[in-house]
Parts: C-alpha cells; structure tokens; sequence
C-alpha cells in the first residue's frame, strides 16, 4: 500500500548518481530511511517498468512446451494405451479419482474416442502454438489445459520430467514469455517497421527521430530502455539489490526515449485474427459452462482470462496513454511474481532432490550411482550402466558430484561465475541421464529449468549465432532483426562470463498480448454433448 | 535499475487512482508469489513442525495441480529390481480349466525400453507405477489400507495385467488371474566388503477374477 507514497517521495531523489551522505560513518535514522526509501523505489520500478528475463522466459516457453510436444509426437502410437479409452486406467477410474482431488482436465468431460483424439490434437497444437511464439497470451493458456488435461487423466503414468512439465505450464500462464524469440515478437516488430515508414514518408522531422521507432518498438514490446533489466540469473534472489547493479555501459540513448515512447505510442489495429480467437474461445467457455463441466474456480479463471484479453485489446485500441501504462505495469508484475516463483520453484527443486539424498546412506558411502546403472527399468544400454558402474572411484565421484552441486546450487546465484559453471555441470548431467538412464524428456525439462539462469549475455550470444547462421544460410538476404536495432549493439563475440546484464527490459507489452483475444483456432474444445 | 534521466516509465507520474491500482496489484502479486513459495516450500520439505500444523491448509493448497515429489533416487536409490509377474486360469473349450505359467511382465517393458534412445511412457511408468500405487494402498496381507484408492489401485493393477493376457490365452478363456511380485536385491558392488542376497522373493497377490468371468469362479480376495 505504499507503493504511490514512495514513489511519489523517492522518485525525484533518484538523481543519476545516487547522494552519498556528506558522514557515511554516521547514518543518522534519517539517512536510513532515505536509503530504504531509494531501495524500495529501486525495486519497485524494477518490477514495474519491465518484464525481468525476457529472454529467460523465452527458453523456459520453448524448452517446456518443446519437451512436451515432443513428448506427445512420442507417445502418440501409445496415446489410446496411455491417456485415452484404451487405457487401463479406465474412464471410470479416472472420473472416481478425480471425483476426490478435484483435478483439472477437460479429458474425463466426455468418454468418445472422438473426443479424446480432439484432445490430444488440441494438446500437439497448443504445444507447437506455444513452442513458436503464436499468439503467446492465449497459447500459453491452451497448453496449460493441453498439459493438465492429460497428464490429470492418467495420473499415474507420470514421472519427475511430467511433474516439471505441469508446474511450469501452470507458471509459464503468467508470464509475458512472448516477448522476444517469438512469431508475437516478429509480427509486433514487422508493423513497428511498418508504421515507422510510413511515419517517416509523411515527413514529422522533430517527431520521426524519437518517438518514430521507439514508440513502435514500445507498442511491440520491444524495449527501448536498453539496461533496464538484467537477466533473472543473477537477480532471483536478491531483487533490488541486484538490480541495481546494472550495466549502464550498454548505453543510454534508449532509456531517455523511453518516456517518449510511451507517451507517443499510436492506438492498435482492429487484430480480427484476435478478435475470432476471443469469440471462439469465449463460445467453448458458454459450453462448458452450459454442460456444467467446469467447476466455479476454473471457470473463474478462465473467464478473468477472457475478459481481460477483452480489455487489453480495448485499452490498446482506445486508450492508449494512462491506462494502457497501468495495464503494462500489471502485466511486468505479475510477469516478475512468476519468475521469482519459478526461480524459487527450481531451487526448491534441487534443494530437495540435494537434501534428501544427504540423508541416504548410499549417497554418503558414495556408491548411489551404482544402483541405478543396475535397475532394469533405467538401463536402456546395460553395457555402458555397467561400464559406467564398475568404476568405484567413478561412481564415489559422480554421485558426490551430484549431491554436492544440488545442494549447493541455490546459494551459487549470489556468485555468477561459480553458478554458472555449476549450471554447465549440471546441464552436462542431465544431459548423461536422458541416454544413461533412458529420460530424455525428463532431462529436456530439466535442462530447461536450469537455464532460466543463463546469464542474458549467452542468451544474446546464442542468439547471434542462431541468426547469424540463418543469415549465412539465406545467403544474406535476411535483415538484421529490428529488435536489436533499437537496442545499442552487443560487443560481438563470445559472452563475458561476468556480465549478466546485457538484456534490456521492456517497459513494453507483450507483443503475445498484442490481440484482444487469442484461443486455439482449429481444436477448441466443442461442448461434449456435440460428441457424445 | 540504472540511473535514468526524467522520471522512470514505470509507475512515477501517474494519477493517483492509477498508482493505486498499481500498489495494489504489487501487493497483491506479492503476497500471491510469496504464500505460493511458502505452500510449496511446506510441501516439499520434509514433516516438520510447521507443516504439521498447517497439512491441512498446505494439502488444500497444494493438491492436485501443485503436487511435487523431488525425491528422486532419495533418500537412497532403489536397490532391488522389481519384476510384476502374472498367470491366468483359462477355460478351454471343453470345459477343462487349466492354469498357465508365469509370464513375467515387467520384463516385457524392459524388452522394449533395452537400446530404444526414447522409451515410452506405456513400458516405463505404466506398470511400475501401478505396482507403487497398489503396494501403496494395501499391506502385506494384501487388505486396503487406502480406502477407495485400494479399489482403485487393485482394478488398475488387475486391468493392466488383464489387457496384456487378453481375452483368450493359450487356446482358453481367461477367467482368473493371479500376480506375483518378483524382488531381487541387486548385487552389492564388487569393491563393497560384504556381501548380500541375491536370492529372488516373492510376494504372492491373490486371484482376481477378470471381468466378464461366468459366475461361481470365488475371488480368493
């Protein structure tokens, strides 16, 4: 609740160059209080002004829905034995269990085969929506159905790479994981370059400069205040801190267009592909509510959702100055909640995994390794388990290794170099276990949630070179994307281990929320009577 | 977030009803991210005082969508290779019943997860976890200790077996099923002083009478 006191105390006490008191060895409560109050700004206008770790939340969105996509393709032969009418865990069964947990899943809504095929295409098509960056708003939401609906129908097929896959679809809805990497981010960036021509072909000499390509950029998400933000690797666990300690060497032009830009963002487009998705979607929830299959919560949930794409797009359109600021502010935050949870979430992770395995004796006598290089159910190549396994120094090393980096990775994020190296390990793992032990999904979601604390500047990295091959490969007729035009340009070459702050943050929206409304077009769920 | 020149776009400048909004909405974020954190971190760690207080609260929370289990290979790995093992009464045509071998149906999953760089989820989990579940909800003797998830779990457990005899197995119909449950520890490593078992036990399930079987066949359970 102090949030406007504060801000309406500290804000122009945030001078470029922070006051230091005149006696630092005397702080007098006042100066205390001061500083507090420049901290709590600090941190509250990281939260506000921008999505943290937007390309983080770009690699969760598309490991995730990626594992998960090609977990389905996988298992699609298997898909009637697993999670359909073929299966053991027959309808009847599935309806008592879920009877008493109360899970989510639109599977047990109707026992046809016909209805479980739509399902499970609906499930492959918002797993690809989502993998691409389509319409990211509604599609992350679609996969989160997609995900419950089939893993909440059988649930007892499930293993540690499922569990991963379910909590992080459930937090991937919160989040604006479209921002960069994406056909949202594209699409946003193509009518940015648009408007700004044709802002440029009329010819508004003190305007085009300014608040011409920013101001599109804003209204794409695409982040005019370069340094703003830092990559969630470092800051997850401590906010304002941490983030103040970003780089501003990246460059400054960006930021003070920034203000600009938002004051001179132009209203959006009709979107009728938005609109269409928005009826249909809210058709499927008058259905579903018809049919009495959705319980209050969810469909108060679903409902939120539908009505606030309905004023997003409203804002966007017709009230593009003040309450479309609110409404960006809201979004970054409730972005910024979500990564700080799946941050937290993957430390809980691996701080249980860690501890509990101190606790058995056959980690501490360091032979745990072995065990299960000799269990049939995880030994795909028995030659290379067993090979693996008959090293004692090798199975002593590796299962201490283990437990040592598990335990020890959630306090690593208070030193960049020493997590990431752990974050290398760690990868490098996981990545054993999908052949060793026959878990590929399992270590793809795995691999995933350990690199939402890649540092930005590898991302970026990446980036470049993914591009830079794309480029080379269309034999240079590709254009640089726009995004990076707006921010300063990124040293080329290898990324700084130390730096963790070369992402810019967006005081944007999200380009996914760029429709009024998005719902999966083909596979919508019908009302079950349809069907029955 | 750096120095910046002007007021940052965030919530500075706005009208009062709009920074409220905002506060709101940061407060509400806030407190939301934080007893979430707080659920889960109850949930996953071990019992202990706190969340022996508040299980109900925290299982209401957590259940059925935030549900967790990190235990993996914890405490301590499994060290002993559990096979589901099954046969059937068939009734030939005649009339005559007869009683199969054991047909050992983990090895069968096993036989299809051996060199396949993508097992599938029907030969990894399906019937493991359908043992877990049943060994779960039952004790020694085989008597539900879980209520109707003992039901459950017998059914589940019963149909998977069931479905993989099908309806008609070597030239009869299948009226009965029974189940053993194979352990064998495995070896100690060789560099461990001490030796253990290795000796194979197994624990017997009773008949269960498959669905559709005529009626006067007892179910021993």
């Amino acid at each position: 609740m102090s949030a406007p006191r504060t801000h309406a105390a500290a804000v122009p006490a945030e001078p470029a160059v922070p006051v230091k008191p005149a006696a630092p060895e005397t702080p007098t409560l006042a100066d205390l209080s001061a500083r507090l109050d420049r901290a709590v700004t600090r941190g509250l206008t990281a939260v506000t002004a921008g999505a943290i770790g937007r390309y983080q939340s770009a690699v969760l969105r598309i490991g995730i829905s990626l594992t998960w996509l090609l977990f389905l393709l996988r298992e699609y032969p298997n898909r009637g034995r697993l999670y359909g009418p073929d299966s053991p865990w027959g309808f009847d069964l599935a309806k008592q269990l879920v009877a008493g947990n109360h899970a989510f899943t639109v599977l047990l809504w109707s026992d046809s085969r016909a209805w479980f095929e739509l399902g499970y295409a609906f499930a492959v098509l918002a797993s690809a929506s989502l993998l691409l960056g389509w319409r990211t708003r509604t599609s992350a939401l679609m996969f989160m159905v997609g995900v419950l609906s089939l893993q909440n129908r059988s649930v007892f097929l499930g293993d540690g790479g499922d569990n991963v896959v379910h909590i992080m679809a459930i937090y991937l809805a919160f989040t604006r994981c479209g921002q960069v990497w994406s056909l949202d981010s594209r699409r946003a960036r193509r009518a940015a370059e648009k408007a700004a021509a044709e802002a440029g072909a009329e010819g508004a000499p003190e305007t085009a400069p300014e608040a011409g390509r920013p101001a599109e950029a804003a209204e794409a998400g695409e982040v005019p205040s370069e340094g703003a933000g830092k990559g969630l690797a470092a800051d997850s666990g401590a906010a304002g801190g941490v983030l103040a300690r970003t780089a501003s060497a990246e460059g400054s032009a960006p930021a003070t267009a920034a203000p600009a830009a938002a004051r001179g963002r132009g209203r959006a487009g009709l979107d009728p592909v938005g609109i269409a998705l928005w009826v249909v979607f809210g058709a499927v929830l008058v259905g579903a509510g018809a049919a009495g299959k959705l319980s209050t919560g969810w469909a108060l949930i679903f409902w939120a959702c539908w009505v606030g794409q309905a004023v997003w797009w409203a804002v966007r359109r017709w009230a593009p100055g003040e309450p479309r600021t609110v409404m960006d502010i809201m979004g970054n935050v409730i972005h910024n909640g979500a990564m700080l949870v799946i941050a937290v979430e993957v430390c809980l992770i691996y701080s249980t995994a860690g501890w509990y395995k101190i606790q058995g004796s056959r980690w501490q006598d360091g032979t745990a390794l072995y065990y299960p290089l000799h269990l049939d159910d995880f030994t795909p190549w028995p030659a290379l388990s067993h090979a693996l396994g008959s090293s004692d120094v090798m199975v002593m090393l590796i299962s201490y290794g283990t437990v040592i980096v598990q335990v020890a990775f959630p306090f690593t994020l208070f030193n960049r170099r020493v997590k990431n190296v752990l974050l290398g390990g760690m990868m490098l793992e996981h990545a054993s276990i999908a052949v060793v032990l026959g878990l590929p999904f399992f270590s793809l979601a795995m691999i995933t949630a350990d690199a939402v604390f890649l540092p930005t500047s590898f991302l970026l990295w990446l980036e470049r070179l993914v591009v830079g091959a794309v480029t080379r490969g269309r034999g240079r007729t590709a254009v640089v994307p726009a995004q990076r035009a707006g921010e300063p340009e990124p040293a080329a070459g290898p990324p700084q281990g130390a730096h963790d702050s070369a992402s810019g943050s967006g005081n944007g929206s999200a380009p996914g929320d760029g429709s009024a409304s998005e719902a999966e077009p083909a596979a919508g769920p019908h009302p079950p009577t349809a069907l029955a | 977030m750096e120095p910046r020149e002007g007021p940052p776009p965030g919530a500075a400048g706005l009208s009062l009803p709009a920074r409220i909004v905002v506060a709101l909405t940061v407060g509400a974020v806030t407190v939301g991210a934080l007893f979430h954190l707080g659920m889960v971190f109850l949930h996953v760690a071990p019992s202990n005082t706190l969340s022996k207080e508040h299980a109900t609260a925290v299982n209401d929370y957590i259940y059925p969508e935030f549900e967790q289990n990190w235990k993996l290979f914890a405490p301590d790995p499994l060290q002993q290779n559990i096979h589901v093992q099954a046969r059937a009464e068939v009734v030939k045509p005649g009339g005559a019943q007869e009683t199969t071998g054991w047909v050992d149906m983990t090895a069968m999953d096993i036989a299809d997860i051996r060199h396949n760089p993508l097992p599938s989820h029907a030969n990894q989990n399906q019937l493991r976890r359908a043992w877990s579940y049943y060994s779960d909800t039952h004790d020694a003797q085989d008597q539900p200790t879980a209520g109707s998830g003992s039901d459950l779990s017998r059914t589940y457990l019963q149909r998977i077996l069931q479905d993989r005899f099908g309806p008609t197995l070597n030239g009869g119909t299948v009226i009965r099923i029974q189940a053993r449950v194979a352990t064998t520890p495995v070896p100690q490593p060789k560099w461990v002083a001490g030796t253990t078992g290795t000796t194979t036990s197994y624990r017997m399930l009773p008949w269960w009478n498959v669905s559709a079987a005529p009626s006067g066949q007892e179910n021993a359970s």
